[in-house]
């Protein structure tokens, strides 16, 4: 009802032009990538509608209740904001780019602000705050179990490096840490695990609720600094993006956040200064340097996923390949990470959790186009589009498999684990 | 505040609706139906409720959308048919509401047929998915309009588009071969050349092919339509001339556009104030000498056995007319960005060099070669009056392209460039706007012009005038629009043929 349009305001206030710059041109060459409009062919999906609403709302003619529920179909993969022209083509000239992911994240916060909730986000990050640790499906979560996937790995407590293993890491594929672990140590990179890890916050602040998700990141900080953390290494992409962008726009201290391209981020504020890392980063490194040896053949015919937060939105599509290419006896039928944009495995931005039939029609057309190359492997390395993708995967006669797992046991390393907890 | 945008159909009809369509299919809450209003056209921002329809309706098959037709018909509702949405006049905009038939979800390819050369498809797939499927199998549809990533096929043909390589392959009309169409009653025909769905040539019968493309959705809807594949070019050559000077560029555009090879895919002529607009604000232009005013630029695809020699002699050509050749970098980046491009204009400027968001209007005149310098001319001094005036527009430079399928050296698709601050707009701003483009229309029409090449006349601004340009065509199209729309449902108020039933 647009009387209740009011406390939309400020909002539009902060959005109104960006929005215009999208309506007044109304290329919707985004829609071909986004992978929801993809499934739907619903234009209440698509990116230009996301950002014609802004304008609609300022017109009078929607309320922040008639389109709140619309912003639900949005993976916040960022494909749309890479094949805007108006970020390829006036980007750099107007210090301009099309920021769908931060409209559809302000759009939710000011729902959640409002008390416009979505009954599956609610209980996701009541039962978050709960446990502090994701209600990771099908196993029982407790915070105090978050490190039960290393026991017998001898692993310390803190130290300048730590490992951020991530909730579904944690609890679900366990085996990926443990090959993270066991390839770090491989390589002589020392590095220690949090006195307390809480979920990152990423998933809350995606799902609207700021308040909470700044909650977990002030805890992770506070722990961090406790035991005087130098550097963070990220094995899932949506933590890198939590700690990269959401944690650089609360703790840094303004004017020391590189240019945001800079793969390896730094919170840097006035006692401390944090670098993080992606694994995939670090292993192609250490291979580079000899530090990590690929010696066991692995023979498959296979084809990489790029996890949209790696290649989309933080530029991440080399060193995946560098590593694949390394490992011996791997056919690699690889797909450019420009094509990916359009790929994605549904998994991300909460849409599994309020809508998992959307997230299972965009993984099976992921798999649609692996099973295109006739590969026996899909790699990935975003632990989160794991689970749909072999879902959609095992339809399809394809295995999904972790590209950190596929290098511990390239590397020969002793008790890599396969599949599951 | 809460009858804001009422559904003004009965309840009853909705019910039918999703009896045919689908829960899923049905649409009838405000985003929906807001966001299922403009095209990318200049729109009159505060009059947006004016053009929201009632339900918007996604079938995914024929036989769905002509029970749809049907009912619309039996209970006099408007239906307006709208594919991408990314047209340039206002075709897919509802004027009287009604029911919006949003063809996105048929998209699939129904038959790839390799041995007679075709494709058939549902009208919401867009050329550059189709191509993604039919590039391996060595064949491309050739439809390459500016807007190729995101246009649709149903949209082409209810426009008439107009393609960017159409004098080498020729345009949407040339490239459809037959079509499934639903008509304004639900009577659904297949309309092709003669009674066959994959012939090219036909006698049998009146060529009706050609009226059910460019109604701008006013005869019926298509849901499949066979089209033209050509062999995957083996290359893709393009050259960018610069001149000191706009006559100089004119005259090479000429030699070059009358040259007579085959493989010519056409040639793009940018005027002084094109080079001046991109040199202010276009971040992709690649600098060039202040001394250089004007450029032209060409392709020409195919076998490699032709364009290779082709390309030679129109180099001469293109030299030998006082063109510089702007090298491989300006001409082959330039021309792989040509999609990109598309409306460019995030921001333009108010007349104090401010930066603002601005939206795009194209003008898209049909002129004869021999009237394009004077038309610019005249087309210049009038944005320039109606931008000191208002201060909202912007005068973005002019692109002619040659506008023949096959026969490019004739006439050109001349396209004036205008912005326009839509946040500014108010009543008196957009008719100020209106009377803009009423004088650059007669202007047109003045030197024997068509008011639209590709994006169709049906805009205010442009559709007062189509009964000038048409004069007693625009009778029989009325008496065509009565017999097969009896009761005006079809996309009413478009094109002045409300006319038809008074």
């Amino acid at each position: 009802m647009t009387d209740q349009v009011s406390p939309t305001g400020a909002f539009i206030e902060q959005w109104r032009d960006h929005a215009y710059a999208c309506f007044s041109s109304g290329h919707k060459f985004c829609r071909n990538v986004c992978p929801v409009m993809g499934v739907t062919q619903n234009e209440n999906h698509s990116p230009t509608a996301f950002h014609a609403n802004v304008v609609a709302m300022e017109q009078g003619l929607v309320s922040l209740e008639d389109v709140a529920r619309d912003y639900v179909h949005c993976t916040q993969c960022g494909a749309c904001e890479t094949r805007c022209p108006n970020t390829l083509m006036a980007g750099d000239f107007y210090r301009h780019r099309t920021r769908t992911v931060d409209v559809v994240k302000a759009v939710r916060a000011l729902a959640v602000d409002n008390g416009i909730e979505q009954p599956g986000w609610k209980h996701w990050v009541d039962e978050t705050v709960r446990a502090r640790t994701e209600p990771v499906l099908d196993v029982p979560i407790e915070q105090e179990r978050v490190a039960e996937w290393a026991d017998g790995l001898d692993l310390p407590i803190g130290g300048e490096t730590i490992l951020f293993v991530d909730c579904e890491a944690a609890f679900y594929r366990t085996s990926l840490p443990k090959a993270v672990a066991g390839v770090l140590k491989a390589a002589g990179v020392e590095f220690g695990l949090m006195r307390e890890q809480w979920c990152c916050g990423g998933p809350a602040r995606e799902m609207g609720y700021v308040a909470r998700a700044r909650e977990f990141a002030e805890h992770n900080l506070a722990d961090w600094r406790a035991t005087g953390v130098k550097r963070v290494i990220a094995l899932d992409p949506h933590d890198y993006i939590a700690f990269t962008e959401d944690y650089v726009e609360y703790f840094a201290r303004p004017g020391t956040a590189k240019h945001p391209e800079d793969l390896r981020s730094r919170i840097v504020g006035d006692d401390y200064d944090i670098e993080i890392v992606y694994i995939t980063e670090l292993v192609a490194e250490l291979i580079r340097e000899g530090r990590l040896k690929l010696t066991v053949p692995i023979e498959v015919v296979a084809t990489y996923h790029d996890p949209c937060r790696l290649n989309k939105r933080k530029g991440i599509h080399e060193s995946p390949r560098e590593i694949l290419r390394a490992i011996p006896g791997l056919e690699f039928r690889d797909v450019d990470h420009v094509t990916q944009w359009a790929y994605c495995s549904g998994a991300g931005g909460g849409l599994p959790v309020e809508r998992p039939d959307l997230t299972e029609a965009i993984s099976a057309q992921r798999l649609d186009h692996a099973a295109n190359l006739e590969v026996d492997t899909l790699v990935s390395q975003c632990v989160w589009s794991e689970r749909p993708l072999s879902k959609a995967g095992a339809d399809r006669g394809i295995e999904v498999r972790d590209l950190m797992e596929m290098v511990a046991e390239s590397a020969g390393i002793d008790g890599h684990v396969e599949g599951t907890a | 505040m809460t009858a804001l945008l009422p559904v003004g159909i009965p309840g009853h009809v909705i019910d039918e609706l999703r009896g045919i369509c689908g829960d899923d299919g049905v649409l009838v809450d405000r985003p929906a139906r807001v966001n299922r209003t403009r095209v990318p056209a200049p729109f009159p921002v505060h009059r947006w409720a004016e053009h929201v329809p009632d339900v918007v309706v996604l079938p995914r098959s024929t036989e769905q959308t002509a029970e749809v037709v049907r009912l619309a018909n039996r209970e006099r509702i408007p239906v307006v048919p709208r594919a991408a949405g990314t047209g340039l006049t206002d075709g897919a905009t509802p004027l009287k509401h009604g029911i919006l038939v949003d063809v996105k979800r048929m998209n699939t390819i129904r038959d790839i047929d390799l041995v007679d050369r075709t494709v058939t498809v549902g009208p919401g797939i867009s050329m550059l998915k189709l191509n993604e499927v039919l590039r391996p199998h060595g064949v491309i549809y050739p439809d390459d309009p500016a807007s190729y990533p995101c246009s649709m096929v149903g949209g082409r043909i209810g426009t008439g588009g107009w393609s960017l390589i159409g004098a080498r392959y020729g345009h949407t009309r040339d490239l459809v071969i037959s079509m499934t169409l639903v008509l304004p009653t639900g009577d659904v025909i297949q309309v092709g050349d003669g009674g066959g769905r994959k012939l090219r040539k036909a006698s049998t019968g009146y060529a009706l092919k050609q009226l059910f493309m460019g109604h701008e959705g006013t005869l019926g809807i298509v849901t499949e339509a066979t089209l033209e594949l050509v062999p995957r070019p083996e290359v893709e050559f393009a050259a960018f001339f610069g001149y000191p000077d706009y006559e100089t560029a004119y005259a090479s555009t000429g030699a070059l556009a009358k040259s007579g090879f085959a493989t010519l895919a056409g040639v793009v002529l940018f005027d002084e104030w094109k080079l001046a607009y991109l040199r202010r604000d276009d971040e992709a232009y690649i600098e060039q000498p202040e001394s250089l005013r004007a450029v032209v630029a060409l392709a020409a695809y195919g076998n490699r056995a032709e364009v290779t020699p082709a390309a030679r002699e129109l180099m001469r050509i293109g030299r030998e007319t006082g063109g510089n050749y702007l090298g491989d970098e300006v001409s082959q980046g330039d021309w792989a960005a040509r999609h990109d491009r598309y409306a460019i204009p995030l921001h333009g400027r108010a007349p104090d060099g401010q930066v603002v968001p601005m939206s795009w209007h194209c003008e898209d005149a049909a002129l004869n070669y021999s009237v394009l310098p004077q038309v610019r001319q005249e087309w210049h001094e009038i944005v320039a009056r109606y931008r000191e005036r208002y201060g909202i527009f912007d005068d973005w430079g002019m692109f002619a392209y040659t506008n023949g399928a096959y026969k490019p050296w004739g006439d050109y698709l001349v396209e004036i460039d205008v912005g326009i601050w839509e946040q500014r707009l108010d009543d008196e701003s957009w008719e100020g706007w209106l009377n803009c483009k009423r004088e650059i229309t007669e202007v047109t029409l003045k030197y024997g012009g068509s008011i639209s090449a590709c994006h169709g006349a049906s805009r205010d601004g442009d559709v007062e005038y189509v009964p000038v340009e048409l004069g007693g065509t625009f009778e029989v199209m009325k008496q065509i629009k009565r017999t097969l729309d009896p009761n005006n449902v079809m996309n009413p108020g478009k094109y002045l043929l409300d006319q038809a039933y008074e």
